[in-house]
């Protein structure tokens, strides 16, 4: 009750904060449905409670914010509602669609007491949010961007962007170590650990990014890796700044979230999405067998062929050796017997024509002995006379010993002249002689030849008594028998 | 001999020669030229499968280095 003090009336705050209690129930009595953006949960573990904030905002100001309650019962029924639909719990940041009492505390205040949240709303408000990240990443050309680059051939140094303690994390790390083991692939992988899941994720996985980008040219890819979390609090990979930050980013990211429903936009728009990260790891390992593999076979192609390639070869070589040989010996084998022939000729003609030019040289050094000597003498003849002539016209001239050389050769040739003509004078004589002596020319003189058997007989020994005998005369022959009895 | 051609161009460069030694575009007169140079590609090919070059201290001094300015 008031009190008066000093003509005042003069209410305790109890009571005040009664009145407005009494006021606001009798105003409100029902409980309403009112939208509102959750700001802050503001769970306590301990207690189980949470003191929500709540907001509404317009153009990213805000022009209403209450405290509210949420005890714990509500608060774990509403809670696994969301999972149940939305994959979600209830979080920070979401737009929900809530049952509440208006209720002044005297000792709190003024809070909207929480009966239920309507999780069907803040599904179809998410997926507004993922629908218009999508949208604006598309009408932006970011899309593909990050789908766009080229991955190196062997995504060999990766940037991992998870939990170390993760079961994500560890699925992935035992494929790639296997891989080492079994076909002796080598990575270089480095940790950036981050949130991966809940309203913190997106900020975390952000300055993570940025990290790696300072660091980009020792990495070929980025790995975000999560798992073990079930489906849950996954919406942040919706986020726009998230996604466009993978699809600007400038090395390829793979993302191994781990997961059974809807593909987020984060995996939508990176380079390459695998549904666990054993499934990623598997991804960047077939990368290495589709490298190795072709290499393997290369080596066996390349000595397989090159071995056919040389055997053809030799082949074609041993067959054209093969004609080579039968051509060219025909060939080999004419040539010779024309040789052969050819050498014979040779020897033949060479034979004549030596022999020819044997007895024509022979005859040479006597003539050229002849010949020489007449030259001599009569260059000697010639040298002496002139001589002479030099010796005798002392200052003669040389013309009048030419005119004297003219004399004396004239007179040299009639006397040849007349030499000639004594020699065949002298011939004539002979020749009469030899005439004489022709056996025509002593029968008529007288005499005669007595043959036998037709030889000419110059010894009575020669004849025997009975011989017949011949006698021949100048004219006529007279037969004869040689008397026995002498 | 060591050529700075990255594994990416050996492999294409091999993928190559294997094709052009399949459809026989190879003469015997090329051939051991190409078998030597595969050869080499294949050890540049093998060598980068099974090793890495990246030093993690190397790659934190440089995150450092980035993070200490404003």
């Amino acid at each position: 009750m008031p009190e008066e003090i000093s003509g005042k009336t003069v209410f305790s705050l109890y009571e005040v904060a009664q009145g407005i209690r009494a006021t606001l129930a009798k105003a409100y009595p029902n409980s309403y449905w009112i939208k509102a953006e959750l700001n802050k949960l503001n769970y306590y573990p301990h207690s189980g409670h949470c003191y929500p904030e709540l907001v509404e905002k317009r153009d990213n100001k805000i022009t209403a914010q209450m405290r509210s309650n949420l005890w714990r019962e509500d608060y774990r029924r509403i809670n696994a509602a969301f999972i149940q639909l939305i994959n979600e719990p209830l979080k920070d940041g979401i737009k929900i669609l809530l049952q509440a009492k208006i209720e002044f505390h005297p000792e709190y205040g003024l809070a909207l007491h929480i009966l239920d949240i309507d999780p069907g709303y803040t599904l179809g408000d998410l997926e507004r949010e993922k629908q218009e990240s999508i949208k604006r990443l598309k009408e932006e050309g970011l899309f593909t961007r990050n789908q766009e680059l080229r991955m190196p051939l062997l995504p060999q140094r990766i940037a991992i962007i998870s939990v170390e303690s993760s079961n994500g994390f560890a699925d992935f790390m035992k494929v790639m170590e296997n891989a080492t083991t079994t076909w002796g692939y080598s990575f270089f992988h480095l940790l950036f650990p981050s949130l991966l899941q809940g309203d913190k994720a997106v900020d975390s996985i952000l300055q993570q990014l940025n990290q790696i980008k300072k660091v980009a040219k020792h990495f070929d890819v980025v790995a975000i890796i999560r798992g073990g979390g079930g489906d849950i609090g996954l919406s942040c990979y919706n986020n726009y700044k998230l996604a466009k930050q993978i699809a600007l980013f400038p090395i390829p990211v793979i993302t191994g979230i781990g997961h059974a429903t809807n593909q987020t936009v984060s995996e939508m728009v990176a380079f390459e999405n695998a549904i666990t990260p054993t499934k990623l790891a598997e991804f960047i390992i077939q990368r290495f067998h589709n490298f190795s593999i072709p290499v393997q076979k290369a080596e066996e192609k390349i000595i397989d062929k090159s071995k056919r390639i040389l055997e053809e070869e030799r082949a074609k070589l041993k067959t054209a050796g093969k004609l080579l040989v039968s051509v060219f010996g025909r060939v080999v084998f004419n040539e010779r017997a024309q040789i052969r022939q050819g050498i014979k000729i040779l020897c033949l003609q060479t034979g004549f024509i030596l022999k020819t030019n044997k007895e024509a040289i022979a005859g040479i050094p006597k003539q050229i002995g002849k010949g020489t000597e007449y030259l001599l003498g009569q260059q000697l003849q010639q040298l002496e006379l002139t001589t002479r002539a030099m010796h005798r016209g002392g200052g003669v001239k040389l013309k009048d010993s030419s005119q004297g050389l003219i004399r004396l050769m004239n007179q040299l040739q009639q006397m040849a002249i007349l030499g000639l003509k004594e020699n065949r004078l002298a011939l004539q004589a002979v020749e009469k002689n030899l005439e004489n002596l022709r056996p025509e020319a002593v029968l008529k003189r007288g005499y005669s030849i007595t043959r036998v058997d037709g030889k000419a007989i110059t010894n009575s020994a020669e004849v025997n008594p009975g011989d017949l005998i011949c006698t021949t005369l100048h004219q006529g022959e007279v037969i004869s028998i040689v008397n026995p009895s002498s | 001999m060591k050529e700075q051609i990255s594994y990416t161009e050996a492999f294409e460069e091999l993928q190559t020669i294997v094709s052009e030694i399949e459809e026989g575009e190879i003469s015997v007169d090329e051939l051991s030229e190409k078998v030597k140079r595969a050869s080499a590609l294949i050890k540049i090919c093998k060598n980068k499968l099974s090793s890495t070059e990246e030093d993690v201290s190397k790659i934190l001094k440089e995150l450092e280095k980035g993070t200490d300015k404003p």
